[in-house]
Order: C-alpha cells, then structure tokens, then sequence
C-alpha cells in the first residue's frame, strides 16, 4: 500500500508541483441492521480507495478515486494538480508535515480475531444482544439497532518524506429499544457499546442494558418547570458541554473567528474541577493511532487543567499559521476527504463520587439519559428534549419523565459544573467522561 | 458496465438476484471567509449485487470491477442470504414489478461534463465577499458549492436492465454574525436537479446574501420566550415538517412496525387544507429519478389528500406485505448499500393565502423562519430548530427574536393548520435514514399552532 502512495506522490511531482501527499485506504467492513426488531440488512463491503493532495505556489488541489490502477492514480493526480492552478493563492500555507520519529503504536488498536471476523460470528453477537434484551422482560422490544465492524489499513506519503503505514480495527453495537405496559410506551431507551477489540466487548450486555433503561422510563410523569440541578450522562455531557468545547479548542475556529475563547488561554473557562486532555496514545483508545491523518505523531495535550484553557488542537495548516507544532489531530473521514480537526480520545477527569452519590445530594433535579436536540457548537447554546429522564427529590430518584426540554448554556454551563463522577466512560465520539452534575439549567415538561 | 454486469448476473441461478454499478463523479468547492478551503474532484465506482434465498436478503459490494470481483460479490451475496436466513422470523416476499429496459437522464442544458467546473471556484468566491461586505457583523463564512454526477445501471434476473443518470448541483450558505457579544449563525440553500445553469437561475450569492441579513438580525436579539402560540411557518419550515416529521411516518417499513399513521387509511389526521404528496417524477426534484434502486418506475404517491390518509411509500417487499402495488420508494445511497424506503420529493401542496393574509388575525403570536436540524419519532412527536421568530401582535410584526426551537406531534400541528400560503418552494434536503439520501422537501407557508421552546 506504501508503494501506491508513494507512486501517487512521485506522478504529482513530475507534474511540476511543490509537494505532494498521497493517502491510501484500504477497509473491509459488516455491518449487520437490526429495523422493526428484526435483521433488515448484512452487508459485506470492501472499499479501497485514494486521495491527493498536492500545493503549486501555496495553491492546493485534491481529488480522490475509488480505483487504484496506475492510469486512474495518474488521472487523479492530473486532476488535483489542474485544481491547485485555479485556487487562489493561500499566502498562509507553509508546508506540509516533515517526517517525525512516531511512537509505537500502542496496544489494543488492531485485533486479528476482529479482522478475521467471519459473517456467521458477527450475525450470532447480533443474536445475542437481541436475545438479552428480549429475554429481560417481555415488556420489552427491539425497535432498531446496527452493528459495525471494520478493520481499517492506512498507508500516506509525501514529498518531504513520510511513508507510514497502520492498521486498526473497531466494533461497535447500538440498540434501541421500548417498554410496553397496558397501551402505554416508554421512550426510546439506547444503548452501545464500542471497543477497539473484542475484548471487553459484549452485545449481551447492551442488550441487557437497552431493555433495563427502557423499563426504568415506564410510568412517566409531568413536573412543573424549574431550574436547577440536572445530572448528565456521558453521552448528554458528551453532546451538550464537551461537542461545544471541541469546537471551542479547534485551532481553525479560533483562528476563524468562531471561538468565543479565541483570546483565553492561561484563562479561566470552567469549574475548577474540569481537567481535559486530548490523548492520541491512549492504549485501547477509540481515537488512537501513532500518528494522524497527515502523519504527524500522536500526542498526550492538556486541553483544560483545573478550570483553565492551556492549549488549542492544531494540525499541520494551523499550527504552521501561528508558529506551533502540530499536536497531531489532523483527521480524515475516509480516503474522500481532507485532514482537518478533529479530537483523539478526549479524556474527562474523574471525581471520587459514584452516581448513585451524586444523586444523593441533588435535592431537586433530574437526570439525563440522553438528548434530543439542538447544540450549537459557536455559541453553545442547547436546547432539546431530555430523554429517559427522572425525577430527583431529596436525594432519590421519584419517578420517570414523561418527554422533558432541557436548555442552557454549554460555557455557562462548564462554569456551574457541581460535581464530575467517578465512573468514566467511552462514548461513539471519543469523549471519555463521567457522569456530571451541572447547576441552573431549564427544566420545562411539556 | 452495465454489459459486464449483465453477463456475470446471467452465470448464477438464484430464486432472485439483481446487481447495481454506480460510478458517482464529484466536484465541490468549499470556501471559508474569502479562502478556498477545498477544491475536490472525485470518482467513486463500484458495484453490488443483492440476493434473495428462500425469504432472505443478502447484500455484498465491492470497489474492484472485473469479472472475478463481481461473480464474488454475487456468492457473497447468495452465502449472507442463506446465513443469515435462520436469524429471520419474517420470509420476504416481493410483489411483481415488470422488468424495464430504459434510459433516463436528467434534462440539463449545462452538463457538467461539458463544463469547466473550475470556473465555478470564482462563482463560489465572489459569493462569499458579498456576504462579508453585507455587514462589519459577519464574522464567519462557509460556503459550499457541489456537483453531483450519478450513472446508476440496475439489472436483476427478471430481465431489467436501466441506465439513470441523474446530475444534480447545489450550494450551501452557513453566515456568522457576531453583535453584542452573541453569536448566531443562519443558513441558507439552494440547487435542484439538472445541469450548471441552476446557478444562474438562483445563485449561491443569492442564499448567502439571505443568510447573512438574517444572522446579522438576530445576533444582538435576546433568545425568544417560550410557549404555546399561533404561529406561521415559513414555507422551509413546512417542507422539514412534511418531510422529517409527516413523511417518515408514512414509509411503509415505520407503518409496519406501528407509526403514527398505521391502520389510519381512510382516516382523517390533518385539516382539510392539508394535502401532502410523495413525489417521483417532480421535474427538476432533487429526489426524483424515473426508476428507483428496485427497477420500479416512480409515481406520484398522494399520502394525505385533504386530510385524510390515501396510502404510503411502498418498496417491492412491503408492497407484498401490505397487498398493494409498488410506488418506487427503493432506493440507496450508493453501492455500499440495500435500497430501503426512501422519500423523494414531500410537500404540502399549496393554496391561496398570501402571508399578509396568513398573519392578520394573529393577536399573540410569532412568524417562525429558517429550518434548522431537528428530529422526529415516528409517532408524530417532532422537535426543530429554528432561526428567526419574529412576533405578531395583533397582525403586525414585532420585534424579532434570535433562534427558538418548537415541538410537538406533527399531527396536531397539521389539525391546527388554518391557512395554507401560496408561496409555494422546494429546496434540498439530505436525509438520514441509517443511510443518506437527496431529497426534496417542499410546501407553501402555513398558519398552525405549536409549542415554541426558548430559555
């Protein structure tokens, strides 16, 4: 895969461009779809594919193929280098990554038994979370579901001379699932899980989980509006405070204008009790790899440190623009697509206090299960429906909420964070976090 | 292709078993505050063949197209559909659907193959500095402008074989405008299915122009209060209704599985004002295509006619499970996927009340603008972001207010409808339904009453 990479890099410079990057994926992937409780769709794709990028006078030109034959690549980069002669002149390009010494890749991101996995085994894990949430009660139904496993080889180049190659594989499983009881239906509880291998992965138990939370939100009940303490769950805190933070921290952003902490690091931007890191390197990590998108090695940045901003993410572009290093978050969706930011693992700090404790000290509030509905990263304001929600009074859950709006603030609400959990965990966005408490948000039933 | 296809579909015996190649060709621009942030060509070719054994699917794609990668897929195809086979309680049944042999190509009178595309950087570009000379306020800008070039060839083992090729341009606005320490960003769309001349008829400077009053609006306004109001949608807002929240509910897949409309044919669910229409063959829709994914010509499909439920969208398998005929509602996103039932173009037809009309009797209430993201369940219940509320007190406008959101069940809000405008639009939509697909979604502005979520 090295050899097509480079080749691309090689045809783009004989067409006369400065330098020139080649990226090479190659993935297989089955994904099995659970619709109306039943398997709707197994599929088995096979995908390979290339994209290149190429600069001519800090011009830049992309284009990508599905096909990998020399005349297709030769094309392909024909293309990117016609484009790199119309787009304007970017004064603020500097160069493209130079080869770094990369770290070992570390453990728990390529699993063979994964790669290897065969249509039969794959269909039987599906069974099995079926069968546990089935199984749990007979209240219960499967509404929908996906299962996805991939195992990803990725091979890049470029004219300053990095030729790298990696491989990773992912599994994840998400249900969703519904309590019926005398005509009347629960929400729509979901649940996942997701690793870089198969160990510690389990289809059962989101199977267990999803039927178990669907049962929890039986019997709901309205409240009169208030405002005040709502606990989080990973996925909620995930969405509504830490998408917003991303996009906050993300060199392009603030270099855009589109930051509103553009001007605060070394500044106070949440409780004290917030430590975040970005960790490229974590073992077993969603977001790990040794290097990123462009080749630049993967690193351990500290985001937030007790309350206070201390670094942006950058890739190459923006780090060049300002004077930095890269701290190796450039990301790309697929072969088709640019670098651009994107998080690794987004590490949350852990608190000492267990959820069960955390409720315990709420004396009226509710807790978040999951959230429906509009976050906007600029401003972070968010605004939707509380899902699987209950009722905290007194330090105990009373009762499950009928469909709740939750809104507020994200940067407010970063400033008003109570209490951050113990018990952290991963969610499909990379963001590992604990439950949190956070004060002064709108709590209105409909 | 469709030769090759043919020919290793004629070597295997199945019970059914049909292929589709897709070569799909893309050119977009995106520019950020006056930078070209990316100009992209890119071709994505490859085929998949979709296989029913004794009442099972299976399905199988790959990126390599010769001879032996396409017999492959083909038995990778028949091995899923009989391995999988034991885990299904339900035995699909298709319902009859003559085999076509056809050609269809979108009608353009600027094919981009015979374009040059990249002068359409400058178009983009002259676009965005517009927008940024409209107001100090616009802080941030991201435009996009896409080409999307679809040969779709279809051939199944009843004898259809159907080459589609469907062209079609667009272009989004996404303004930021910053005013008294608030930040608000508004978006804009426009494009439809055809050739580069779309961009001539409704420019991208136009949508960014829009985008950009209305961000600068409503970045100093404060968050509207919230409550139950009369209200006016605007018709982009009618269109994401019909679509996101009328319009699944009424795919065959959802009825079966218990959606808001199922057992409801015949029934009345909205307001007689209301009729609402799935629509395959709209000329120039951003979802339309003369055969969808299964080979089956689509239709018009009328889903609520004056209020009461007429019918569904219809794939060859549910058409089998409901008894009825096919509507052409197949289709998928690309070769990497099964065709499922999709929606094509979804409005609301209009009437004749103009928006003076619509707002008049208003005593208390908002004119709500710009669609945003939202989601619905398919018992009805619905939640959308929206841009700009604008407040109506005794049928005049009032002072305008930053972003709300609104929800309720889409049903109600469809009982509640009092007026239909005649200010009739589609634009364009990419809808998510496990895989994404073009839509159209469209209608006129109406007057309603929902729930308006502020803080």
């Amino acid at each position: 895969m090295i050899e097509i990479a480079e080749s691309a890099v090689r045809s783009s410079k004989k067409l006369g461009v400065d330098e020139a990057e080649g990226f090479v994926q190659r993935q297989r992937v089955i994904e099995i779809v659970l619709e109306r409780g039943e398997i709707q769709s197994e599929r088995m794709k096979i995908r390979r594919g290339i994209g290149i990028r190429v600069i001519k006078d800090k011009r830049m030109g992309f284009a990508f193929a599905s096909m990998l034959d020399q005349q297709t690549i030769q094309e392909t980069c024909r293309d990117a280098s016609k484009l790199a002669s119309v787009s304007p002149r970017n004064p603020d390009w500097v160069s493209l990554p130079l080869p770094e010494k990369i770290p070992p890749a570390p453990e728990g991101l390529y699993d063979e038994n994964l790669a290897n996995l065969t249509l039969d085994e794959a269909l039987n894990m599906v069974l099995e979370g079926y069968e546990a949430a089935k199984e749990a009660d007979s209240r219960v139904s499967i509404d929908e579901g996906k299962l996805t496993v991939s195992s990803t080889e990725i091979a890049i180049s470029n004219s300053h001379g990095i030729n790298l190659y990696s491989e990773g594989t992912f599994i994840s499983f998400y249900l969703i699932c519904v309590a019926k009881e005398q005509g009347e239906a629960s929400s729509f509880a979901y649940e996942y899980d997701v690793s870089r291998t198969l160990k510690d992965f389990s289809a059962r138990r989101v199977g267990e989980l999803a039927a178990k939370k669907a049962l929890l939100s039986l019997g709901a009940r309205r409240i009169k509006p208030f405002r005040g303490d709502v606990i989080l769950s990973p996925e909620v805190a995930s969405e509504i405070l830490f998408a917003p933070l991303i996009s906050n921290v993300n060199a392009d952003n603030v270099q855009r204008g589109r930051s509103l902490w553009a001007d605060k690091i070394g500044e106070s931007v949440s409780a004290r009790s917030l430590t975040v890191i970005d960790d490229g390197l974590l073992p077993y990590g969603l977001g790990s790899s040794p290097f990123d998108d462009e080749g630049v090695p993967s690193q351990k940045t500290v985001v937030i440190e007790n309350g206070i901003l201390k670094s942006f993410l950058y890739d190459t572009y923006t780090a060049n623009k300002v004077n930095k290093k890269s701290t190796g978050n450039a990301a790309r969706e697929s072969y088709s697509s640019l670098p651009s930011i994107s998080i690794s693992n987004l590490l949350v700090s852990s608190g000492t206090k267990s959820l069960e404790e955390m409720i315990s000290e709420v004396n009226e509030g509710i807790f978040v299960n999951r959230f429906s509905g509009n976050v906007s990263n600029e401003s972070g304001e968010f605004s939707g429906v509380a899902k699987q929600a209950v009722y905290i009074k007194g330090g105990e859950i009373k009762f499950p909420l009928r469909e709740t709006m939750i809104s507020g603030n994200a940067f407010e609400s970063l400033n008003r964070i109570v209490t951050i959990g113990r018990d952290r965990r991963a969610t499909i966005m990379s963001v590992y976090t604990p439950p949190i408490l956070v004060e002064g948000t709108t709590v209105v039933s409909q | 292709m469709i030769d090759l296809l043919d020919t290793c579909l004629s070597r295997v015996d199945a019970e059914y078993i049909e292929m589709r190649g897709h070569t799909r060709r893309v050119f977009s621009v995106v520019v950020k505050d006056g930078q070209v942030e990316r100009i992209v060509k890119g071709l994505n070719r490859g085929a998949c063949a979709r296989a029913l054994v004794d009442g099972s699917w299976g399905f199988s794609s790959t990126t390599i197209i010769d001879k032996r990668n396409l017999l492959s897929i083909l038995t990778d195809a028949r091995i899923l559909a009989r391995s999988s086979k034991p885990l299904k309680k339900r035995r699909v049944k298709m319902a009859p659907a003559e085999p076509h042999v056809d050609e269809y190509k979108t009608c353009m009178k600027k094919d981009p193959r015979n374009e040059d595309l990249e002068s359409l950087v400058g178009e983009v570009l002259d676009a965005d500095t517009e927008a940024h000379e409209y107001s100090e306020k616009v802080v941030s800008t991201t435009l996009n402008l896409s080409v999307v070039d679809d040969e779709i060839f279809f051939v199944n083992s009843e004898g259809a074989r159907i080459k589609q090729r469907i062209v079609r341009c667009f272009g989004t606005a996404r303004i930021i405008a910053k005013s008294k320490g608030n930040i608000a960003s508004a978006y804009e769309s426009t494009g439809r299915q055809g050739g580069l001349e779309i961009f001539k008829d409704t420019p991208l400077r136009e949508a960014a122009l829009k985008a950009a009053s209305r961000a600068v609006r409503i970045a100093p306004k404060r968050v509207v209060p919230g409550g139950y109001y009369d209200v006016v949608l605007e018709n982009k807002i009618v269109g994401l209704l019909a679509h996101e929240a009328i319009g699944h509910t009424a795919e065959a897949d959802l009825v079966y599985t218990g959606s808001f409309l199922s057992n409801k044919v015949g029934k009345k669910v909205a307001s007689e004002t209301v009729t609402l229409v799935d629509d395959g063959l709209m000329p120039y829709g951003f979802g339309t295509m003369k055969y969808d994914d299964e080979g089956v010509p689509t239709q018009r499909t009328v889903i609520i006619d004056r209020g009461v439920v007429k019918g569904f969208m219809h794939s060859r398998e549910t058409a089998s499970q409901f008894g009825v005929t096919p509507t052409g509602n197949a289709r998928a996103w690309s070769f990497e996927y099964d065709p499922i039932i999709r929606m094509r173009n979804t409005y609301i037809e209009p009437r004749d009340w103009t928006i003076d009309e619509l707002i008049e009797d208003i005593k208390d209430g908002y004119i709500l603008r710009g669609g945003g993201g939202g989601q619905a369940d398919f018992n009805g219940e619905f939640m959308f972001a929206v841009q700009e509320a604008i407040r109506i007190k005794n049928g005049d406008l009032k002072e305008s207010y930053r972003g709300a959101t609104i929800s309720g069940n889409a049903f109600e809000v469809l009982n509640n409808i009092k007026g239909v405008g005649r200010d009739f639009e589609m634009n364009i939509g990419i809808c998510g339904k496990e895989q994404p697909n073009y839509v159209g979604i469209g209608g006129p502005s109406v007057k309603t009453k929902l729930l308006v979520g502020g803080r």
